[in-house]
Parts: C-alpha cells; sequence; structure tokens
C-alpha cells in the first residue's frame, strides 16, 4: 500500500457559496468512507495538492463534497475544475470528531466563514442521531451576508433540530439577523457549560477570540475541540510540516481538545 | 563476540561486494570523512569519525520520485554511533504504521565506532556514547591487526554465518582491548566538551528562562537550511505532484514559507522561533512524541552552519 498514492475521484457537480467560495461535489473511483472531522488530501494532477475536510455527511457513501476557498496556487487551480473533470483523492486522513464524547451532552458548533465546512459534516452526522446529543446549538459568523456558505440548508438544519443563531460583521438591507462578530452571540443564547461541549471551527482570529469567550463563560479545556488548521502535506505524519508541538496535525488531529494544545505557544497563528 | 583479522576483512568485504553494493567512510582530509562506494582492489578502513552527509540518505533521497525502484542489495559499513541514533528517530517516524513504501528498511548497517572525532562532535555532553550499542546488524571495533565484531541482528548473523572461516572467537584480551579503546575516545570527547554535560531532564524549564539565547545566535542564522540538511536526526520533507507519483523533496523549517498556511498565516514567519524551533523539536517534541532525542551530538550542524553558529554553545548557554 502506497499511502502516497490516492484515487481517481470525479467532480459531480460545482456550486458557487460565495465570490471566492465553491463547493465540489466529488464520487470517487471506490467506496471511500470516513468519519466526520478526518480530511482529505486533495490533488489536482501535476499541479499540487491542498488538504479538505469533507462537509458533506459521512453517511453518503457515493460522493461526497469539498467547499473550498479560493486563497492560493492550489485552490486557484481547483476553482478552475469544471463538471467531469478528474482529480485525485488520498485519505481519510486524521482522527475525526470523538462523537461518543458528544453523547448526551448540549452541543454546541462554533463557525466562522469557510470554517463551516467540517462543521456542516458534524452537523449533519448529528441531526441524524439527533436523540442522542441534548441540545444542537449552531452559532455561526461570516463578514457579510454575501459570505455566508451553504445559504440555503440553515432551514433545513433548523427543520431537523439545530438551534441556529447567525451574524455578520456587516450587515446588508436584506439581513435582519445580528450584526457583529461571531462571539456576540453568546449575547442571544443560554448554555450549559457543566454538561456541553463545543465545537469550534474558523480563521485562527475567531479561533482564537471564540475560545477565550468559551472559557470566560465556564467550558473546560477539556470540552472544547478545536479544528487546527496546518499545511499538512504529507498527511501521514512523516514529512513534519503540520507540527504543533509535539503533534503532527494530520495523524494526531486535525481536531484537538483546547487542553491538549492550550500550552503550546503560538498556536492562533 | 567475533574477531576478524585484516586479511580475513579483505576477503570479507571482497567476497560480499559480488552480491553487494557497499559505501564506506573514506579520509579526504585531516576533518572530513565522505561516503564512498567500493570498488575493486580498493580496501576498507574503519578508523575515524563520522561522514560529513550523514548515512539517512541511503534510506531515503533528498528528492526522489515516488515510484518503486530496482534497490541494489546495499550494505554500509563504518556509520557511527551519531548515524544510528538518527536512524533509530527516522525508522520511528518513517515506519510508524502507515508505514512509507520508500524508505529502504533492507539496507545491511554495518557500523563502526568511533576512533578519533571531529573538533564540533559533541555527543558525550547529551550523555551518548562515541559507539553504537543496538541498531545495528554488525558492528565492528578497530583493533591493530583487525576488527572485534559484534552482532546485532538476525541479518547480520547471516551474514556472518555465510563467511564463518573468516572469524574467529574474539578472546577477552580483545575484548578488554576494545572496552579500553571506546573508553578512552570516549574520554578524550569529553574532556573537548571540558567534561560538560547537558542536563536533559530540566531542559525545558531552562529553555524557558534563556530564551534570549535564541536572539544571541539566531541573529546569525541565514536560513540557509544546513543544519537540518546534514542532521542525521532531521526528516522532513515536501510532497509536491510528480509524472507518476509524488515526489519528495528535503524540507527545512528554517525555511520562512515552511510552516505558512492557506491564506498566509505563519507562526514561524520570524527568524527566532525558527531557529529555536530546532531546538524546541529536537529536544523536546521528538522525545515526547517518539521517545527519542532529534539530536545525536554529531556536530554536523556546526561544520555546515553558514553563520557559524556553534550548536554546542547554544545548548550550553541555554544550560548556564
Amino acid at each position: 500500500m502506497d499511502p502516497y498514492k490516492g484515487i481517481k475521484a470525479e467532480i459531480l457537480d460545482i456550486i458557487d457559496e460565495t465570490p471566492t467560495i465553491k463547493t465540489f461535489v466529488l464520487r470517487p473511483e471506490k467506496e471511500f468512507s470516513f468519519s466526520t472531522g478526518q480530511f482529505i488530501q486533495f490533488a489536482v494532477p501535476k499541479v499540487g495538492e491542498s488538504p479538505f475536510t469533507p462537509s458533506s455527511s459521512p453517511l453518503e457513501k457515493k460522493k461526497f463534497e469539498v467547499t473550498i476557498m479560493r486563497v492560493g496556487r492550489v485552490t486557484e487551480s481547483i476553482h478552475n475544475l469544471r463538471r467531469g473533470d478528474v482529480v485525485e483523492v488520498r485519505g481519510p486522513l486524521g482522527k475525526g470528531y470523538p462523537l461518543n464524547e458528544f453523547e448526551k451532552k448540549e452541543v454546541l458548533i462554533l463557525g466562522g466563514g469557510v470554517g463551516m465546512a467540517p462543521l456542516r459534516s458534524l452537523l449533519l452526522t448529528l441531526l441524524h442521531e439527533k436523540q442522542k446529543y441534548n441540545r444542537i446549538v449552531l452559532l455561526y459568523g461570516a463578514r457579510t451576508p454575501a459570505d455566508i456558505v451553504y445559504k440555503n440548508e440553515f432551514s433545513e438544519w433548523a427543520k431537523n433540530g439545530a438551534e441556529i443563531y447567525r451574524s455578520v460583521d456587516k450587515g446588508d438591507d436584506k439581513w435582519k439577523e445580528k450584526v457583529g462578530v461571531v462571539t456576540t452571540l453568546f449575547e442571544d443564547v443560554k448554555l450549559n457549560p457543566n454538561n456541553g461541549v463545543a465545537i469550534v471551527c474558523g480563521p485562527p482570529i475567531m479561533m482564537k477570540f471564540g475560545t477565550l469567550k468559551l472559557l470566560e463563560i465556564g467550558y473546560k479545556p477539556e470540552n472544547i475541540y478545536l479544528s487546527m488548521e496546518k499545511n499538512m502535506s504529507c498527511g501521514i505524519g512523516k514529512c513534519g510540516h503540520c507540527g504543533l508541538g509535539k503533534y503532527f496535525v494530520c495523524k494526531d488531529g486535525p481536531v484537538f481538545k483546547y487542553s491538549q494544545i492550550m500550552d503550546i505557544e503560538g498556536i492562533w497563528e | 563476540m567475533k574477531f576478524i583479522g585484516k586479511e580475513n576483512f579483505a576477503a570479507f568485504t571482497n567476497s560480499l561486494s559480488k552480491k553487494y553494493e557497499i559505501f564506506y567512510p573514506t579520509k579526504v582530509n585531516e576533518q572530513q570523512y565522505e561516503w564512498f562506494k567500493l570498488e575493486d582492489g580498493k580496501e576498507i578502513s574503519l578508523e575515524g569519525f563520522r561522514t560529513v552527509l550523514p548515512a539517512k540518505y541511503f534510506f531515503y533521497s533528498p528528492r526522489e520520485n515516488l515510484v518503486e525502484k530496482t534497490k541494489k542489495q546495499t550494505i554500509i559499513f563504518g556509520l557511527r554511533g551519531c548515524d544510528i541514533r538518527g536512524l533509530e528517530l527516522l525508522k520511528r517516524i518513517y515506519l510508524e504504521e502507515p508505514k512509507d513504501p520508500y524508505f529502504r528498511t533492507d539496507i545491511l548497517i554495518f557500523s563502526a565506532d568511533c576512533t578519533t572525532f571531529h573538533t564540533d562532535c559533541f555527543c558525550t555532553i547529551l550523555g551518548d556514547k562515541p559507539f553504537a550499542e543496538e541498531g545495528f546488524d554488525l558492528n565492528f571495533s578497530c583493533l591493530e591487526d583487525g576488527f572485534l565484531v559484534e552482532v546485532g541482528s538476525d541479518r547480520g548473523k547471516e551474514v556472518l554465518d555465510s563467511h564463518s572461516t573468516l572469524f574467529e572467537e574474539a578472546t577477552d584480551i580483545q575484548k578488554k582491548a576494545v572496552i579500553d579503546k571506546r573508553t578512552k575516545v570516549e574520554e578524550e570527547l569529553k574532556k573537548q566538551s571540558s567534561g560538560k554535560v547537558l542536563d536533559l531532564q530540566n531542559l525545558k524549564e531552562k529553555i524557558e528562562k534563556n530564551r534570549a539565547v535564541f536572539e544571541e545566535y539566531g541573529k546569525n542564522c541565514v536560513s540557509c537550511s544546513s543544519c537540518t540538511n546534514i542532521c542525521p536526526g532531521c526528516f522532513c520533507f515536501l510532497l509536491c505532484e510528480g509524472e507518476e507519483n509524488k515526489i519528495r523533496y528535503s524540507d527545512s523549517c528554517q525555511f520562512k514559507g515552511y510552516a505558512k498556511v492557506a491564506g498566509g498565516a505563519n507562526p514561524r514567519k520570524n527568524l527566532f522561533p525558527r531557529f529555536a524551533n530546532r531546538v524546541y523539536c529536537k529536544f523536546l517534541y521528538r522525545p515526547e512524541a517518539q521517545g527519542l532525542r532529534g539530536c545525536t551530538g554529531c556536530g554536523r550542524c556546526i561544520s555546515g552552519c553558514q553563520g557559524k553558529i556553534n550548536f554546542r554553545e547554544v545548548l550550553l548557554k541555554i544550560q548556564a
């Protein structure tokens, strides 16, 4: 087995989420199982490879989705792909969300911008067996209403049992929900940190202030789960790139409890 | 424990060279040994100290197409204790599941005791020794008229057994001579480091207290990556797209772009954190995660540093 070799996957559909974010629906050449929160390496052959966490439910076996923001060379070339193009994927890699630790608890999902991608996969997984969890709350923030991903899905999630609160940093005429950074949403929701877990994913600055807020309102470091963004290259704990203290994010993460990494310097940078 | 005389040793290597590609260290000047491939009529000397380049690049290449290659059966003679310790760490990383299928595990490792040392060598300040105690297939200790040979693996024993007529049981006098010689080299090496020993147990606290050392020495770092390239314990690489499969390039945490993520965030965009990272990785992170230190005390990073940074001094100053 060569862990550096991927399998082929065809692009079935491309959904424009925002001006800089697209969701790619991929059909792998063979069945591809992952746990929610695990990531894949997505390669445009001969161009480059980048890590992403599938944003779809792991219960769907024939296809999966990745939501990708255009930020650099590889993501630029991914955004130029068309329906029917064939890419390569390696994985699933890393450890997913420890769902068993969330059972019989109030689950708070705190997302920012494109950081909603892995959280959408998690949310779909939780909602599928919502009776296992006391409550499912989603706090989501984006820069502007146009920057919100999965725009048409929030009402569906709410209907299926998620309590949803959203904010944008800067609203527009049509925006009737909260205006302010995502942490301002904590003013509007009563949470139970004593029997709750919080799962956070978003840009570094949002992860930092989100975590600080969670600690302030009483969440324990071991009940805060963070998706750490690092530049995974090999994805299997050998190349060193995603080093975070003693951990390799690709194999020990990408999801960490805050208590595991709170003493490591520069985790928010 | 076996003994092989000088003449028999020549016959031994000559016989092996028919089946194996053999590499061995050769003195090119007073301060430098380099790896040579054994050719007809050449004799292997195992005197001396570590080579300029570590042995790790026999096991994987600094630039490598990750495709199946025809591998020649290979023996490397004369790896020193530092090379062996570095390889042990690399094995823990590359051979942890899922295994890297391109990291060679078929190479026979015939190590040798250091009989002298380089002015930059400092393994004794880490409590290490200038000879290998494990991690080899066969180990050779130089004696006046031949070598004492220790078997370290079944593979090593097989090679030895297939040439059993060339070897004899080692005598107690020969065994003692090796112990004396090892002790002498170790003592002299300790003197080179003025008998100093690092308190590895309490290094973490010392690092936190003496971070100014990283600025004092790091200001001369030019981020050239010499130190990581020639370190037997550095293993980092970057995976890129190639024609058939991926290509692996050696990479270095000393490069500015090494830790940069999508969107541009970079926890080690500044020089000092990058410089400090080498010490953290080798003395804190790898022992915690892999159970082995990433520094073997070979001093190659001192020899290779373009900024004339003396890493032995850096370590001792952290402790001071």
